[in-house]
C-alpha cells in the first residue's frame, strides 16, 4: 500500500468523495423509503450506490470502506432477489453502513489516506459486518428456507476474488487476469430484472466518453515517458471502470475489448515485458473503436463493436505468456506453481528465516528500521498537500443544462438594462436625492457583482481543449514523420464555454499548419543546426481584458517572398507588393484559397483553414496578430474578448443620433486643431496625431445624419484601433460611458454593415453599437487599393 | 403535454377566420388573429443606417429589441406624420418578431371563409402579391394581407436574406 499520496491521486480521492457523498444524500431517503414500499428501481439505485462506492473504494484502496459497501451490497441483492425479506432492521443496518460510509469519507477528505481512520473504521466495520451476519442468519431463520443459505457463500467468494485485482492489481498470480471474465459473467445474471432507460444510457455515454478520453490522454502522456509509472496506473483505472460501466449494462462485446486492453496495461503495470516495445499505437486503436461503439449507442445503435475480433487479437499478441502458463504446458503442475508464486509473496525476511541465513532479531531489528523509514516519509507526506491545500477543499459540482445558464445570463443582462433604466431615469433628473442615490449605488454594486458571477459560471479552463490537441499532434506528427515536443502553457485559463468551441476549430487548423508547414523534418532542422525535436508551444492567458491563445513554433517560419509570389499569382495583390509591411503579407495567409504548400497533404494545404480561423474568431470579436522570423519560427496569436456579452462603451452623438463605441477599442479622443487637418489632392482627409497620420471616417456619412457641423474642429475625432489599423471616427459630442448589454439586431434585418449589435439605454430608447472593424474596412477602402482588392475577392466568393 | 396540444387547438379554433382589421391611406386591411402579438401605440424609433425604405429601424418591446416595417412605404404610398393614433402591430411569423406601423387600428372581425373573396389581379397601387384575399363584411370590404409575404417577399428582403446567407 503507498504510503505517498500526490497531487493527481488526491484529485482522484476528492473525486470520489465528493461523488460518492452527493449519491449517499440522493439515496438515503430512498433507503429510508424502501422501508414502505420495495419499489424494483429504488433498490437498484442504492444497489448501484453501494456497487459503484465498493469499486471506487477499491481502486483507491480503502479497504475498510470496501468491506463495508460490500457487505451492504450482499444484502441488498439477498432481499432483491427476494431470497429474505425485507426487515425494518434492514433499513436501519442500510442507514447506518451509509452513515459509516459518510463518517469514512470525511476521514478520508480530511487525511487522504485510510492509514488514519484504520482504528475507528476497525470498529464501524467490524460491527456493521457481524450485524449482517446477524442479519443473514435471522433471516434465513424467519423464512425457514436453509438451502437459500448456501447460495450465499461463493456470492461473496466470487466478488471478493474480483476486489483483490483492483488491490492487487501488480500481483503476478495466474488468477488476476481471468477474475474479470468471472467478474463479467457474474455481472450480468446479477441484474436480471433491470431495465436500461434512456437516461441510463446517456449517462453511460457521458461518462465513457470522459473515460476513454482521459484514458487517451494517459495514454499518450505514457507514450511521451514510458518510465512514469503513475501515468499507467490512471489509463488502467480509467479502462477498469469503463469496463466496469460495460459489463454493468450487459455491452458485452465492449466489455471484452477493454477487459483485454486492461490485461496489456495490467502486464505494463507490474513491469513485464510486452512483445512490442511501444504499444500505444494497438492501444490507441483499440481505445478508439471503444470510442466509436460508445457513439454507436449514443446514436441508438445497436453496441456492436466492429472488427471485434481483429483488436482482441492484436491486443492478445501483444502479451508474452505467463510463466507459468508454458510451465504448465510443460507438464509442471499448476499447485507447484502457485506454491512458488505464494513464496515469491513472502516477505524476504521471512523466507530467510525459514532458511536460517538470518536471526529473526535481525529482521525484526531491519523491519523496524523500514518502519522508520516509512513513518518519516509519511510525515513528510503528509506535511506536503498541507502546505499546497492546507484546507481540503470542498469541490461541489453539479450538472446543469447550458440552457438554463444562458436564460439566467439573459436575465442579468435585462436586469443590468433595467438597473440602468432605474438609476439614470429622466424622471429623476436635476433632482436632490441623497437616500435615493445611496440605494441606487448600493444597488449598482449588486448588479455588478451578479453580473461578474453570472459570467463566471460559464468559464471553462481551457486544458479540456488543450489536451485534445495532444492526440492531433500525435497523430500528425506520426503521419508527417516529424518529431514534435507540445507544450502546454496556461491551463487553467478560463474562457467563456461558447468561446471555447468557436476556437476549437481554429486551434486545429493553426496547429496542423504548424506541424505540416511550420516545422521542418527531422534531417532538415538538423541540417539548420536546431533540436531535432521541433517545439510547439501552446499558451493561453489573460491580458489587457482578452485572453491570449498563443501558438509559437520553432519552424521555418513564414516566408515573405513565397506568400508574395503566391498572392500575386492568386491576383490578391496589385503590383509587386514592395510597398507592403511584413505584417500586412503575414495577414495575406488569412485569404481564402490561400497556401504556399508545395503540394496537398491529407493533412492540410488546401487554403480553406486559414480562412475559417478568420472567420471565426470575428464571429467572437477576436483578433488574430500573425508574427513570424525566417528560420525561427512562428507565432500566432489569438486575442479573445473576456466576455461576449457585456462590453464597456462611450456614447457618442452625431446630430440627433447616439450610438455606442467599445471603449476597448478607443486610443484617445481629441478636439482637433484646422493645422491638425490634411487633405490630400485626391479629397481624402488625414489627421496628424503627434507623428502619425490617420484616415479620418465621418460617422454621419455612414449613418447618413444630418451632424450639428461639418466642420471637423467643431467636433471631435475619436483614434480607434482595429487589428492594427488605426483611424479617426469623426463625431458631434461623447456623452458618456456605460457597460452594455449587447443585443443583437432582428435577424428579420440580418447583418448591418457598420453596425455590430445594439442596446437599450437608460430611457428605454435603443442605441446602436458601432462595429469597429467594418468601420476600420471602409477607412481602408480610402487608403489601401490591395485591402479593397482582397475584399472584392471575398465578395466574389 | 396533453393539456398544451389542447389549449393549441382550441385556441386555433377560437383564432380561426379572425382578423386585426386597420386603416391605411383610406383603406381598411386585416391580418390573421394568429399573427398578432400585442398592438402598441408609436415610440421611438432608432435609426439603422443602410436599411430599406420601409425598414423604419428598431424599437426597445419591454427589453426586445425588434425592427419596425411602415406598411405605407411597403406598400409605395405616400409618407404621413405619425400621430397618437398611428399604432405599431408586433407581429410574429416563424418566431420573427416585426412591428408594422399602420394608421390607425380599428377593430377585430370575424370574417367566415365564404365571405372571401380572392385577390383582384388590377390593383396599380399596391402590389397584388401581399394580399391573401378580400373579405366582406356587410358592405365593408377587407383587403385581408398575407403576413408572411408582407415581411418576406420582394426585392428588397431577398437581398436582405441573401446577406443573412452569407454570414
Amino acid at each position: 500500500m503507498s504510503m505517498h499520496i500526490d497531487d493527481d491521486q488526491m484529485e482522484i480521492i476528492q473525486e470520489f468523495v465528493t461523488e460518492s457523498r452527493d449519491m449517499i444524500e440522493q439515496l438515503e431517503p430512498a433507503i429510508i423509503e424502501l422501508g414502505q414500499n420495495s419499489d424494483p428501481e429504488t433498490m437498484n439505485a442504492i444497489f448501484r450506490l453501494f456497487h459503484s462506492m465498493k469499486g471506487s473504494a477499491g481502486f483507491l484502496e480503502f479497504t475498510h470502506l470496501t468491506r463495508v459497501a460490500h457487505a451492504a451490497e450482499n444484502l441488498l441483492d439477498l432481499i432483491r432477489n427476494g431470497e429474505i425479506a425485507l426487515h425494518p432492521e434492514h433499513v436501519t443496518l442500510l442507514c447506518a453502513a451509509c452513515d459509516f460510509a459518510k463518517e469514512s469519507l470525511e476521514m478520508i477528505e480530511t487525511n487522504f489516506t485510510d492509514d488514519s481512520m484504520v482504528a475507528a473504521a476497525d470498529a464501524i466495520s467490524e460491527d456493521l459486518h457481524q450485524a449482517i451476519e446477524q442479519a443473514k442468519g435471522v433471516a434465513s431463520g424467519a423464512s425457514q428456507e436453509q438451502p437459500e443459505e448456501e447460495s450465499v457463500p461463493p456470492e461473496p467468494a466470487a466478488e471478493t476474488t474480483q476486489e483483490a485485482e483492483p488491490e492487487e492489481p501488480a500481483a503476478q498470480t495466474r488468477t488476476a487476469p481471468v477474475t474479470p471474465d468471472s467478474t463479467a459473467l457474474g455481472t450480468e445474471p446479477l441484474f436480471p430484472e433491470m431495465e436500461i432507460t434512456e437516461e441510463m444510457r446517456n449517462s453511460f455515454v457521458q461518462e465513457g466518453n470522459e473515460l476513454l478520453q482521459h484514458a487517451e490522454q494517459g495514454l499518450l502522456a505514457w507514450s511521451e515517458r514510458p518510465e512514469d509509472p503513475e501515468s499507467i496506473g490512471d489509463i488502467f483505472r480509467h479502462i477498469h471502470s469503463f469496463k466496469g460501466n460495460c459489463g454493468f449494462f450487459g455491452y458485452s462485446q465492449l466489455e471484452q475489448l477493454s477487459h483485454q486492453m486492461e490485461n496489456v496495461l495490467d502486464r505494463v503495470k507490474s513491469g513485464s515485458k510486452l512483445t512490442v516495445s511501444n504499444p500505444t499505437d494497438t492501444l490507441l486503436a483499440a481505445l478508439d473503436q471503444l470510442q466509436q461503439t460508445v457513439n454507436y449507442i449514443a446514436e441508438g445503435k445497436p453496441p456492436t463493436v466492429d472488427e471485434l475480433d481483429h483488436h482482441l487479437s492484436e491486443l492478445k499478441s501483444l502479451l508474452t505468456p505467463y510463466i507459468g502458463d508454458l510451465l504448465t504446458e510443460e507438464g509442471v503442475s499448476p499447485e507447484d506453481i502457485s506454491t512458488a508464486v505464494s513464496y515469491k509473496k513472502k516477505p524476504v525476511g521471512e523466507i530467510l528465516v525459514e532458511r536460517g541465513s538470518a536471526t529473526a532479531e535481525q529482521v525484526d531489528k531491519a523491519l523496524k528500521r523500514q518502519q522508520e523509514a516509512a513513518k518519516q516519509k509519511q510525515t513528510e507526506a503528509a506535511k506536503a498537500p498541507a502546505r499546497t491545500s492546507a484546507p481540503p477543499a470542498r469541490r461541489q459540482d453539479i450538472r446543469v443544462e447550458l440552457g438554463k445558464l444562458d436564460s439566467l445570463i439573459n436575465l442579468i443582462g435585462e436586469l443590468v438594462i433595467a438597473e440602468n433604466m432605474l438609476i439614470h431615469n429622466p424622471d429623476l433628473k436635476g433632482l436632490q436625492l441623497e437616500n435615493f442615490n445611496k440605494a441606487g449605488q448600493h444597488m449598482s454594486k449588486l448588479v455588478r457583482e451578479l453580473q461578474e458571477m453570472a459570467m463566471n459560471i460559464r468559464m471553462i479552463p481551457v486544458s479540456g481543449l488543450f489536451r485534445r490537441m495532444i492526440r492531433l499532434v500525435h497523430d500528425i506528427s506520426v503521419k508527417a514523420g516529424k518529431k514534435v515536443d507540445l507544450q502546454l502553457i496556461g491551463e487553467e485559463t478560463e474562457i467563456d464555454k461558447t468561446v471555447i468551441e468557436t476556437i476549437t476549430d481554429p486551434l486545429v487548423h493553426l496547429l496542423r499548419n504548424s506541424l505540416d508547414h511550420g516545422l521542418e523534418g527531422p534531417e532538415e532542422r538538423v541540417a539548420a543546426g536546431k533540436h531535432e525535436k521541433g517545439t510547439i508551444r501552446l499558451s493561453a492567458r489573460h491580458e489587457e481584458g482578452e485572453v491570449w491563445v498563443t501558438i509559437e513554433d520553432d519552424g521555418r517560419g513564414l516566408n515573405r517572398d513565397k506568400i508574395l509570389e503566391k498572392a500575386i499569382s492568386k491576383g490578391l495583390i496589385e503590383g509587386d507588393g514592395s510597398d507592403l509591411t511584413d505584417k500586412q503579407i503575414n495577414n495575406l495567409i488569412f485569404a481564402p484559397g490561400f497556401s504556399t504548400a508545395a503540394q496537398i497533404t491529407d493533412i492540410s494545404g488546401r487554403g480553406v483553414g486559414m480562412d475559417v480561423v478568420k472567420r471565426n474568431l470575428e464571429k467572437i470579436k477576436g483578433k488574430i496578430d500573425v508574427s513570424s522570423t525566417l528560420g525561427k519560427g512562428t507565432i500566432i496569436n489569438l486575442r479573445i474578448p473576456l466576455t461576449l456579452a457585456i462590453i464597456d462603451g462611450m456614447i457618442v452623438r452625431v446630430g440627433s443620433t447616439t450610438c455606442i463605441l467599445p471603449t476597448l477599442s478607443i486610443l484617445e479622443a481629441y478636439r482637433p486643431e484646422p493645422d491638425q487637418i490634411t487633405i490630400t489632392p485626391d479629397g481624402k482627409e488625414l489627421a496628424r496625431v503627434r507623428e502619425n497620420f490617420f484616415p479620418i471616417v465621418r460617422l454621419h456619412d455612414i449613418l447618413g445624419k444630418q451632424p450639428d457641423s461639418r466642420k471637423l474642429s467643431d467636433g471631435i475625432l475619436v483614434v480607434l484601433e482595429y487589428q492594427d489599423s488605426r483611424f479617426c471616427l469623426f463625431i458631434d459630442e461623447i456623452l458618456g460611458q456605460q457597460q452594455t448589454v449587447i443585443k443583437g439586431l432582428s435577424d428579420f434585418i440580418g447583418n448591418v454593415p457598420g453596425v455590430s449589435g445594439c442596446t437599450i439605454l437608460g430611457d428605454g430608447g435603443v442605441c446602436l453599437i458601432l462595429d469597429v472593424g467594418t468601420l476600420v474596412e471602409s477607412a481602408e477602402d480610402k487608403t489601401q487599393p490591395a485591402q479593397a482588392v482582397e475584399k472584392k475577392q471575398e465578395e466574389h466568393k | 403535454m396533453i393539456d398544451d396540444t389542447t389549449a393549441t387547438i382550441e385556441n386555433e379554433d377560437t383564432q380561426k377566420d379572425k382578423y386585426l382589421t386597420f386603416h391605411l391611406a383610406g383603406e381598411d386591411y386585416g391580418i390573421e388573429i394568429r399573427y398578432v402579438i400585442e398592438i402598441i401605440g408609436i415610440q421611438k424609433i432608432t435609426d439603422v443606417p443602410d436599411m430599406p425604405s420601409f425598414i423604419r429601424g428598431v424599437i426597445n418591446l419591454r427589453g426586445k429589441v425588434i425592427p419596425v416595417m411602415d406598411v405605407r412605404a411597403r406598400f409605395g404610398l405616400d409618407a404621413r406624420d405619425y400621430d397618437d393614433r398611428t399604432c405599431i402591430i408586433v407581429v410574429n411569423v416563424d418566431t420573427t418578431e416585426v412591428g408594422l406601423v399602420v394608421d390607425e387600428v380599428s377593430e377585430v372581425a370575424d370574417i367566415p371563409e365564404s365571405q372571401v373573396e380572392p385577390a383582384p389581379r388590377t390593383n396599380k397601387d399596391i402590389d397584388g402579391s401581399y394580399i391573401q384575399g378580400m373579405g366582406k363584411i356587410g358592405k365593408q370590404v377587407k383587403i385581408l394581407l398575407d403576413v408572411h409575404r408582407l415581411l418576406f417577399s420582394g426585392q428588397e428582403m431577398q437581398a436582405l436574406a441573401d446577406s443573412l446567407e452569407d454570414m
